[in-house]
């Protein structure tokens, strides 16, 4: 027997993430307390950076690696490269330590009860959480993985790798510890559930096609060689699990509990790149694999596309807590995504790979806002103690300003530029109605975006109001880094839509 | 040997999973249905590599058992974390106090 | 059917072992009754009195059995390996110890973190 052959060089920068995960462990186990902080955010980091100039080494690459289990193209290393860039900036956030006196946002150690007498020596001596470096690292090599997996098995894998850390990640706030448990055990519970209906469906269309490559599948639905009910199932199921991980209505019943309850940079970690790994991998599945019963599965995804928007927004109005309403508005968004994703074509695929670029930056700087709002508890995140904040401190507000500006798409922002082309897209692939949708729930988006706007800049302070912590470099410069990008994004898209147009082809 | 007989059951043990994860209230119940929606893909999975004559879901069906056991690591460590904390109503309290 | 042969030869030597043993220790070893022999067995130490429906399992119990099913069920990879040892060759033998080194990296943590310590 011959060795398979595998593509060491193509999959280097999955390689350099989680082979920096296992050196994490390692750190963990033999450095001393004291320095171990500081190791593991310079081996975070220096991988994140190191992964992201061999991806872009690689950007001309087409290759299906891996005996054919790994597609390294266009899009994946677009996507790839995207998810390092804000895995850099979450790292940056994880990092901050001024604005906890010393420690970082992460109970010291996982274990200790809270309010327990060990939880106190922690705190009191400093102890730092440092575990959340090495599975940050395993949960971004799963994303990184997740929209290159090319075979059934492989996605489940990278499914599973992106989610298990996660999971643990969402249940390690230092404040208000047990909302934080709650959410890693909701997010856990229905994670897992929604895994269980992908994998169910990976079998039945493995049991259709008879191989779990994508090629495979797309050759079998071709030749219309098995029973097409067993086909649909498998679909139908293996878009549960999707959705669930993009958010979609009616699969997002853990979005805001989940985003709520766990540590705001892990919130903004996850809201980010979960998404764009998840719709990296749809785009993939549904476009290589099932691209042959497109007519089959499109008035699915108009109905998940529709009522996404409408309940996202909907319901986002009537939210009186920050992250809530961020949470409701993510959904919104996968719900705008998922217009051009029914369209099938290369505009699309260009359109949702700027769209979730620009979505994730100010995504990731919305969130690390809301951490340096703060009263005697913590996270100061109802909206009420907003009230007047632009008085207090005129540049966080106006920061928070212009990241909901973008959320709402108003035009010289990101978030304009990505509604044009995603709405673009979606009329150009014939899905009128769903742009009609997608423009009048946008309108109404703007308006509880506005509101918030008001209440910061035109309210009166409320007496007690939070305070506003002063943070780090770190802070500062991933805030500023999602600032120039909202911006640079609104007024010069240019390049990096050239960039998608490019990148958007799936090799076959 | 019928195969259709263990899709059958596959899908049988798959309902019952996901009806356990829906219906029960206790963490650790509904964290066995899932287990046994993943056993019943895994069912699935190998009726099919026998029905095509090919190896590939035999080999699904090893990785799922990996992933299933990593999962039980994770979902096990966050249930007995939250089974600790509330087990005293007073630690509860205090935590909440600290806000 | 040859095939099978030293396969019955053995289970019939592990019957006659189990059940001679038990019949041969019955025939041969003293006989005492009394309270503590006809109490059950627990390790050696004293029964502790078991509350109705069972009681509460230490927690201690749940973080064994999870060590236990990760480093357990990594045994999987092993068995198809060991099975195809000759045909998978030297790239085989190399991908088995790649997956050996990073299973005992966290189990390195563990050790090092007093995990495997039982107070």
């Amino acid at each position: 027997m011959t060795a398979p052959s595998i593509e060491y060089a193509a999959l280097l920068p999955m390689i350099i993430v989680l082979g920096a995960g296992v050196v994490g462990v390692l750190v963990e186990a033999f450095v001393p307390r004291r320095p171990r902080h500081a190791v593991q955010v310079g081996i975070a980091l220096l991988a994140l950076v190191a992964a992201l100039v061999q991806v872009v080494r690689l950007r001309d690459t087409e290759i299906i690696g891996a005996v054919g289990s790994v597609a390294i193209d266009g899009p994946a290393l677009f996507l790839q490269g995207t998810l390092l860039v804000m895995a850099i900036i979450s790292v940056m956030f994880f990092a901050e330590r001024r604005i906890e006196s010393g420690g970082n946002a992460f109970a010291p150690a996982a274990s200790s009860l809270p309010g327990s007498e060990d939880e106190r020596v922690l705190v009191r001596d400093r102890v730092l959480q440092t575990e959340i470096y090495p599975l940050t690292m395993f949960s971004v090599g799963g994303m990184m993985l997740f929209p290159a997996a090319n075979d059934l098995l492989v996605m489940f894998i990278a499914l599973e790798v992106l989610s298990l850390p996660l999971y643990l990640l969402c249940g390690m706030a230092r404040r208000r510890r047990l909302l934080s448990q709650e959410a890693a055990m909701k997010y856990f519970l229905l994670g897992a559930f929604a895994s269980g209906f992908f994998l169910f469906g990976a079998a039945f269309v493995y049991g259709y096609a008879g191989s779990l490559e994508f090629a495979a599948i797309d050759a079998a639905l071709a030749a219309r060689v098995g029973q097409e009910g067993l086909l649909l199932a498998g679909v139908g199921l293996m878009a549960v699990g999707l959705l669930f991980k993009i958010g979609a209505v009616p699969f997002h019943a853990w979005t805001p509990d989940v985003y709520q309850g766990a540590p705001s940079q892990v919130t903004a970690f996850m809201a980010a790149c979960t998404k764009i790994a998840a719709f990296g991998a749809m785009l993939r599945l549904f476009y290589v694999a099932f691209g042959g019963i497109r007519t089959d599965w499109q008035p699915m995804l108009w109905a998940v596309a529709i009522i996404t928007m409408v309940v996202g927004i909907v319901v986002a109005l009537t939210q009186t807590d920050v992250k809530r309403m961020l949470a409701y508005s993510s959904i919104a968004h996968a719900g705008f995504i998922l217009t051009a994703l029914v369209a099938v074509d290369e505009v699309a695929i260009a359109a949702i790979l700027f769209y979730l670029a620009a979505y994730g930056l100010t995504t990731l700087g919305a969130f690390a806002v809301v951490t340096l709002v703060r009263d005697a508890g913590g996270e100061a995140t109802h909206l009420s103690k907003w009230a007047g904040l632009g008085k207090r401190s005129p540049l966080l507000a106006a920061t928070f300003g212009l990241f909901l500006l973008a959320l709402a798409g108003i035009p010289l922002t990101s978030g304009f530029v990505g509604k044009l082309t995603v709405f673009a897209a979606a009329f150009q692939g014939g899905a009128m109605p769903l742009v009609i949708v997608g423009v009048v729930t946008s309108a109404v988006a703007a308006f509880f975006y506005v509101r918030v706007i008001v209440l910061m800049f035109f309210s009166d302070p409320a007496p007690e109001g939070p305070t506003v912590a002063v943070p780090s470099a770190w802070t500062v410069v991933g805030i500023g880094a999602a600032v120039v990008a909202t911006i640079v994004l609104g007024i010069l898209p240019g390049p990096l839509l050239e960039l998608a147009e490019q990148a958007a082809v799936f090799v076959r | 040997m019928n195969p259709t007989s263990y899709l059958v059951l596959a899908t049988l043990l798959f309902t019952i999973g996901a009806a356990g994860v829906l219906l029960r209230r206790n963490a650790l119940v509904a964290f066995m249905s899932v287990e046994l929606m993943l056993n019943a893909a895994n069912l699935a999975f190998v009726t099919f590599a026998r029905m095509h004559g090919n190896l590939d879901g035999q080999i699904v069906a090893f990785f799922v058992m990996v992933i299933a056991a990593a999962e039980v690591v994770v979902g096990l460590a966050i249930i007995v974390m939250i089974f600790r904390t509330r087990r005293s109503a007073s630690v509860d309290d205090a935590s909440l106090l600290k806000l | 059917m040859e095939l099978y042969a030293p396969m019955i030869g053995l289970i019939v030597v592990a019957a006659v072992f189990a059940v001679g043993s038990v019949f041969a220790s019955s025939m041969l070893g003293p006989k005492r009754f009394n309270r503590v022999r006809l109490d059950s067995y627990e390790c050696g130490i004293e029964p502790t009195p078991q509350p109705v429906g069972g009681g509460r399992i230490p927690i201690k119990y749940y973080l064994t059995a999870m060590t236990f099913i990760i480093f357990d069920i990594e045994i999987i990879f092993l068995y198809p390996w060991a099975v195809r040892f000759d045909h998978l060759g030297l790239f085989g033998f190399v991908a088995m110890v790649t997956f050996l080194f990073l299973i005992t990296v966290p189990f390195i943590y563990e050790w090092r973190r007093g995990g495997l310590e039982w107070d």
